[in-house]
């Protein structure tokens, strides 16, 4: 596997970016800080490597926060509301996170909804049901009680590697959070599923030519509907990391979040034209959207300027890899002119 | 025949679209060691039973036994199990994978869990590419090759199969002599293991050299099949192209015909150049007359009809309309020149196919229809109601949507919508593709009165029998160049069938 130019810009942009606030931003380039970070956008990087997923077979998915969502719900309801241990509680978030990603998928390929529209529906209707569904407006006096749970809560732990290891008598390291560690073995298991497997392979081939894939026997409705159901398993084990550091949930848990993904992963290099792009770009993406986030506000930009900013940074990034596709169809132009 | 079973047998197939008949009854058999031509005009039903024997799509009534048995239909992974592939005209290739992974697309062999058993893959590929004597880099990235070598992949790609019947529609399209002669080899040596092979092409010195047996198609439905050493080039051609037509292009031959129209140049192209497309492409287009563009597809005749109509830039050469240098930038620009352009594909390019017949048919001059600010809804049906009666649209409803007509009468409206305007120039690509002998003769008769006019008629071909039929002058595109430009009095088809396929070899 080659590294794309693409990718390489990505990483130096992500460096830059961290010299530059670790310069111009107080209290930026401390260990608080940088836990902060692998703190609160972990969840947000494994989100964005399961919406790769949908946008590599030339998808989307617009319900994976709703998804957060449905799952944080189905957390509250079972520990709080049923008691249910906590060992049992994760298989079946996880579960249910998949199957909801599933819907999608199926909806997509049997009903041959387009996927913008089909995830539209879904990101409304799994809404409803965390709603529906909410244990917080059964028992009203639920809302203040927090989540106990070790099998839960237990996934908000931090560890402190740097005194672990000694570094910690010369300079201070932050403590590493569980989650990122978790976001680490998501993505290690995924970057080997897509760059090494059968399935990976198909669903390249799947996003990149469809009807190549469906001539080359390729089996595309079970391709789809296992790309929409990573996006969902991703969104649940993003929710469980939520609902364990908040210690409850809400209805709006991951309201807004699916958009943070789709950027994530698209500044990190998915093409949206699909078939393109590989795990470690939405990981930098997200990191590289938090940040900028947390550099910004700590040098006192408003939230809305920090709003035009990412923005911003989305379209120089689709706008960069548009340049790189472009350069490469007119040196293929000038190679043919020179075959002939 | 060693042995006396066929490998793939196609009995009374039949598919229809809407109320389109692309193919009707047709058996088919390829034996083993066999390689059968499969020929005809475009719109003939070829590539119809093609993807009915690859299972891209499953056919209206009919069955495909393959080796005595049964197959089910419809389902190209069960035909591609069966041992049956296909090289596609069109690229079957995923482009931002690497050639290594499109060879084995979709069957990349597998270890532990579903790992991809990377040397394995190399070892097989590289030893596949040695037995053809094919040198491709497994590890470049296909967007990033030139289309002959992606037309390379395609094929190894469907030798890495292992095969016992492979399809192939028109391999050689892209392809340099010397590659089509390695493709010869490599035909033969497959026949010689006893794999079966159809081979579908336009150009019969292939077909002659390569073939053993053949199959004339036209108008969906199977007319001849041949022994190639029992059959000539002309007889050939006759039956390709049928009685009727053949009568109908005698008639026409024999009908006037106006090189150079009034003499008037309307458009004039000077070493028109775009880099890595098409090269020093110069001639002059008359009014009153209709020149035909014919060639291969690939042969760039589309890219450079975009050009004309400002759709595409070009990098040099120049371009007058009526006397003046022009550069279009955009197609607004060439049509206030008085230029009308009719696309190929009718459904991407051409209408709007939820809106009405009169909506379509105003699309190009609404300009005309404007009062201020406001259309004239009145003016606009009134204009409609004449288009769709001097072209017999069926039915001549204006407030039908357009997606309800027929293919025919949705080509009429897409030429429709440029007539009201006059045009000086008319470009048309492939204006009868996918309709039915009686609209495409309706279709001719709108471009010759257009023609009487004394509008100056371009239309892009790859059906010879249509430019033999309509063309006052013949220019055949071979490689992005104008090959060669003759009087349609001067030339018979089978000169222009040589230039077309000997050019390219």
């Amino acid at each position: 596997m080659t590294i794309r130019p693409a990718t390489a810009a990505l990483v130096l942009f992500f460096a830059a970016t961290l010299a530059f606030f670790s310069l111009s931003a107080p209290h930026f380039a401390t260990a608080t800080n940088f836990e902060n970070l692998m703190s609160g956008f972990s969840f947000v990087a494994i989100l964005a490597v399961g919406e790769a997923f949908p946008i590599l077979v030339r998808g989307i998915d617009l319900s994976v926060g709703a998804i957060v969502g449905v799952v944080g719900m189905v957390v509250f309801d079972l520990t709080l509301v049923l008691h249910v241990p906590g060992y049992v509680i994760l298989p079946v978030a996880l579960a249910v996170g998949a199957l909801a990603g599933a819907l999608n998928g199926v909806l997509i390929v049997f009903l041959r909804l387009q996927p913008f529209i089909a995830t539209l529906s879904t990101l409304a209707a799994y809404r409803g049901l965390t709603y529906s569904i909410s244990g917080r407006q059964l028992v009203p006096g639920l809302t203040t009680t927090p989540i106990r749970d070790p099998w839960i809560v237990g996934i908000e732990t931090y560890f402190d590697i740097g005194g672990w290891l000694g570094v910690s008598k010369f300079v201070t390291m932050p403590w590493f959070p569980l989650s990122f560690f978790i976001m680490l073995v998501v993505f290690a298991i995924l970057q080997t599923a897509v760059l090494a497997t059968r399935f990976g392979r198909d669903l390249y081939t799947v996003g990149g030519n469809y009807e190549a894939a469906r001539l080359a026997g390729i089996n595309t409705t079970r391709v789809i509907i296992s790309a929409y159901a990573i996006a969902g398993f991703c969104a649940a084990i993003t929710a469980l990391i939520m609902v364990a550091r908040f210690t409850t949930s809400t209805e709006a848990l991951g309201t807004g979040m699916e958009l943070t993904a789709i950027a994530a992963a698209v500044i990190g290099g998915v093409s949206l034209a699909g078939g393109i792009g590989s795990m470690f770009g939405p990981v930098v993406g997200a990191f590289l959207l938090g940040a900028v986030l947390l550099g910004l506000t700590l040098q006192g930009v408003p939230q809305f300027v920090q709003q035009i900013i990412t923005g911003v940074i989305l379209l120089a990034a689709v706008g960069y890899d548009r340049l790189l596709a472009l350069r490469r169809q007119r040196r293929l132009a000038l190679s043919l002119a020179e075959a002939t | 025949m060693p042995d006396p079973q066929p490998l793939v047998r196609g009995i009374g197939l039949t598919k229809v679209y809407g109320n389109l008949v692309a193919l009707k009854d047709a058996d088919f058999t390829v034996m083993p060691g066999e390689v059968r031509a499969l020929i005809g005009s475009n719109g003939a039903g070829k590539s119809t039973l093609v993807k009915i024997l690859t299972g891209a799509i499953a056919p209206t009534l009919g069955t495909v036994e393959i080796a005595g048995k049964a197959a089910p239909l419809g389902d190209p992974s069960e035909m591609i199990r069966r041992r049956v592939s296909c090289i596609y005209q069109h690229s079957n290739l995923a482009p931002a994978m690497s050639v290594l992974d499109n060879i084995f697309l979709g069957r990349q062999p597998t270890g532990k869990f579903g790992f991809v058993d990377r040397g394995r893959q190399r070892r097989e590929a590289l030893a596949l590419l040695e037995r053809h004597g094919i040198d491709l880099d497994l590890d470049a990235t296909v967007s990033n090759l030139p289309t002959v070598k992606q037309k390379e992949v395609e094929i190894m790609k469907a030798l890495a199969l292992d095969a016992q019947v492979i399809l192939m529609d028109e391999p050689t399209g892209w392809l340099a002599a010397s590659e089509v002669t390695k493709l010869h080899a490599t035909v033969r040596m497959l026949k010689a293991r006893g794999v079966g092979i159809v081979y579908i092409s336009h150009m019969l010195d292939e077909v002659f050299a390569v073939c053993d047996t053949m199959t004339i198609m036209r108008d969906g439905k199977v007319i001849a099949e041949s022994a190639v050493a029992d059959i000539d080039r002309p007889r050939v051609v006759h039956l390709m192209v049928g009685e009727k037509l053949a009568r109908e292009s005698e008639r026409a031959a024999h009908q006037k015909r106006h090189p150079r129209g009034t003499g008037e140049i309307r458009l004039r192209a000077r070493n028109l150049t775009k880099r890595g497309v098409f090269q020093g492409v110069s001639f002059d287009l008359y009014a009153g007359e209709i020149l035909c563009l014919t060639g291969l597809i690939g042969s760039k005749r589309t890219e450079l009809v975009r050009t004309l109509f400002g759709a595409d830039r070009f990098d040099s050469g120049t371009l007058e309309v009526e006397g003046q240098p022009v550069t279009f930038g955009t197609p607004a620009r060439a049509i206030s020149h008085g230029i009308g352009f009719v696309p190929e594909d009718r459904h991407r390019d051409g209408l709007m196919l939820d809106m009405t017949m009169t909506e379509n048919l105003a699309m190009a001059m609404l300009d005309r229809f404007r009062r201020g600010l406001i259309l004239g809804r009145n003016r606009m049906v009134e204009a409609g109601r004449r288009a769709i009666s001097s072209l017999s649209i069926q039915p001549p409803d204006g407030t039908r949507p357009v997606k309800l007509l027929s293919g025919g009468n949705q080509q009429k409206v897409l030429v429709g919508k440029w007539l009201n305007r006059s045009p000086r120039i008319l470009i048309l690509d492939e204006p009868t593709v996918g309709i039915d002998v009686g609209a495409k003769a309706e279709i001719y008769g709108i471009l010759r009165r257009e023609r009487e006019l004394g509008a100056a008629v371009l239309v892009v071909s790859s059906d010879l029998d249509e430019v033999m039929t309509v063309a006052d002058r013949i220019g055949v595109m071979v490689s992005g160049r104008l090959a060669a430009l003759h009087d349609a009095d001067a030339v018979r088809m089978d000169e222009i069938v040589r230039e077309i396929g000997e050019a390219a070899a």
